[in-house]
């Protein structure tokens, strides 16, 4: 990287330091600390809401998966703004109204505290872990193309991120979060409007090219329960996960509840619904372009550097041999987009779409032979992106890229940190060890809670940045809850409803999902939300009724 | 003075959120299925 782009990294990173430990000032009390005396507008608590849902491997990864898949992620999102609206009209009016602190102080008030403290024991275990991999996932892929030690990387995002959340709490995230998504929506254009100044055809060729890989096909309505991206279970599975992301997740939760009413924090939620899918499918869109970019400019066998030394040097007559393969298959393959470009005929699509399968075929067999050498998964798909920005963007747009991606990782950072913080210090300190202290004891007792939480995710970082598997691990076990505790919020809603019957149902939900998850596994993990908030719910109300009933008979016998 | 919006501002600020939120949807998904008709062959 040029001087230039190491400067903006660097002026970056001391902007968001100083502007969230400026925001510190004024906070003295907990409810200042944790909720910005509910005194946020809307558009900034909307803002924050989209940052913390836009992690660095959207940018990194959900570009790489455009690049090699193209747009059908974006189904992924469809059930986003009806979730939302949802959310609008049902759950958010009873947490604001509520005046808690974290969504699960409301279980105790509606239920008990055994299912408050259970459904808040599962964020802090499902949220630890996962704070955890949002580092882990874009510090790999900076150790990989600076080839750094993987502790610097951790310490470049955690760092910075731990110090300004400890000092500055909710308000430092949310004012650092309104900035952040400033520069990540800047990054995403300036980078797409690059692409299509520095490609060598008309932008409609371009498309036509991609297009004819398949990869512009948004829209899958099969009705295939193995496949993770179609119409269906980015609608139905989409809407119970983001329902329960949303609605039940503390680090979302935090976010709207700071607003300074119920109207404002609708409306936060509800301009996180505007933009995502535009946003996503910008961010895919620009994936896509980048593959189209690499038909006339000659990308590498293996995009992850630290593999392609690994494998050569342990194979090197026969990558070597591939690689000459590869570098003929290109060329046919760029000949083939020319005459596309010149005539966007069937024949001319045809052969296109032939010599793109055979450099496919090429870059399979390299990943396999990489899995060989390295022992680990050698998907490539997170190194794609990062190998564009490093060596074909202008001087200049390369650090605000970085600095984008920086952006998008400590946004999510923060709040995750704040969200385990409050849930910690609220829903366990507070409730179980010093109900009756001081604003400022909680006040130390909270900024130390995000010490920890911030040393306990970089610590988890290092472990899963050296297992790969694990991040996959950690996002199954996420899903294991997400429904689950999702239906013990619905149940809350339900009136007949009981806390027996939530706390069992809670338990039900997530022993649902477990069968599912080890019975058929093909089964896609977006339909688990959906079996676990089911189960609690179904489950919860057979068992309410049977306490109802058992109520009733007390009642009638003491009559 | 309190700077927290009047319910009825606040109320109708939500409805045309919600409106303009749907008509955002409602072009995207029609972008995007322009985008596949027109270059998925």
């Amino acid at each position: 990287m040029h001087a230039l782009d190491w400067v903006i990294v660097a002026v970056y990173l001391v902007y968001v330091l100083v502007d969230g430990v400026r925001r510190s000032k004024g906070t003295r009390e907990i409810e200042g600390y944790f909720l910005a005396n509910r005194s946020l507008p809307w558009w900034a608590v909307g803002l924050s809401v989209m940052a913390t849902q836009l992690s660095a491997i959207t940018l990194i990864g959900t570009t790489g998966q455009g690049a090699t898949d193209g747009l059908r992620f974006v189904q992924f999102y469809f059930g986003l703004p009806l979730a939302m609206v949802i959310l609008g009209v049902t759950l958010v009016p009873f947490l604001h109204g509520a005046r808690v602190f974290t969504a699960y102080e409301y279980l105790e008030r509606r239920f008990d505290a055994r299912t408050r403290s259970l459904t808040s024991f599962l964020f802090l275990v499902a949220r630890g872990m996962s704070c955890g991999t949002i580092i882990a996932a874009p510090a790999v892929v900076f150790s990989a193309i600076f080839g750094w030690g993987l502790l610097w990387s951790v310490a470049l995002m955690g760092v910075p991120t731990v110090i300004y959340t400890m000092i500055g709490g909710v308000q430092a995230v949310t004012w650092v979060d309104v900035k952040q998504m400033g520069l990540i929506v800047f990054a995403v254009i300036a980078v797409i409007v690059t692409l299509f100044v520095q490609l060598p055809v008309a932008p409609d060729h371009a498309l036509a090219l991609a297009g004819a890989t398949g990869r512009l096909r948004a829209f899958d309505f099969s009705l295939d329960l193995t496949n993770d991206f179609t119409f269906w279970s980015g609608l139905i599975g989409g809407t119970f996960l983001m329902l329960s992301y949303f609605g039940t997740d503390q680090s979302q939760v935090q976010r709207y509840i700071t607003a300074k009413s119920v109207d404002q924090a609708r409306s936060s939620l509800l301009m996180s619904a505007y933009w995502k899918i535009p946003l996503q499918a910008l961010i895919l869109l620009m994936g896509v372009l980048v593959f189209v970019f690499f038909v006339f400019q000659r990308p590498p066998l293996l995009f992850n550097p630290a593999q392609e030394q690994a494998v050569r040097a342990a194979e090197p007559a026969k990558y070597g041999g591939l690689d000459e393969r590869y570098r003929t298959a290109l060329h046919e393959r760029e000949t083939a987009a020319h005459a596309v470009a010149v005539e966007a005929s069937a024949a001319s699509l045809e052969a296109f779409r032939a010599r793109e399968a055979d450099v496919g075929a090429l870059r399979t067999e390299a990943l396999g032979l990489a899995r060989r050498v390295t022992g680990t998964t050698a998907q490539d798909v997170n190194y794609v992106m990062p190998y564009f920005v490093l060596h074909f963007l202008p001087v200049g747009l390369i650090g605000i890229f970085v600095a984008a991606v920086l952006a998008a990782a400590m946004s999510s950072i923060a709040a995750e940190l704040n969200s385990l913080a409050t849930v910690t210090v609220i829903d366990f300190y507070r409730r179980w060890v010093r109900p009756e202290a001081p604003d400022a004891h909680y006040l130390l007792v909270s900024k130390a809670a995000t010490g920890f939480w911030g040393l306990f995710a970089c610590v988890v970082a290092m472990f899963a940045a050296t297992l790969g598997s694990l991040i996959v691990v950690v996002n199954r076990f996420g899903s294991f809850f997400y429904g689950s505790i999702l239906g013990v919020f619905l149940l809350a809603m339900i009136p007949r409803a009981r806390a027996t019957g939530a706390f069992f149902g809670l338990i039900a939900g997530m022993a649902a999902v477990g069968v599912v998850n080890f019975g058929a596994p093909s089964v896609s993990w977006l339909w688990h939300n959906v079996i676990g908030a089911v189960t609690v719910v179904a489950v919860g109300m057979v068992l309410s009724g049977r306490a109802n009933v058992e109520v009733g008979t007390r009642n009638a016998e003491q009559k | 003075m309190s700077d927290t919006p009047a319910p009825d501002h606040a109320s109708r600020l939500f409805r045309r959120t919600l409106l303009r939120v749907i008509a955002m949807q409602v072009a995207t998904l029609l972008l995007l299925w322009l985008l596949q008709i027109r270059y998925t062959r």
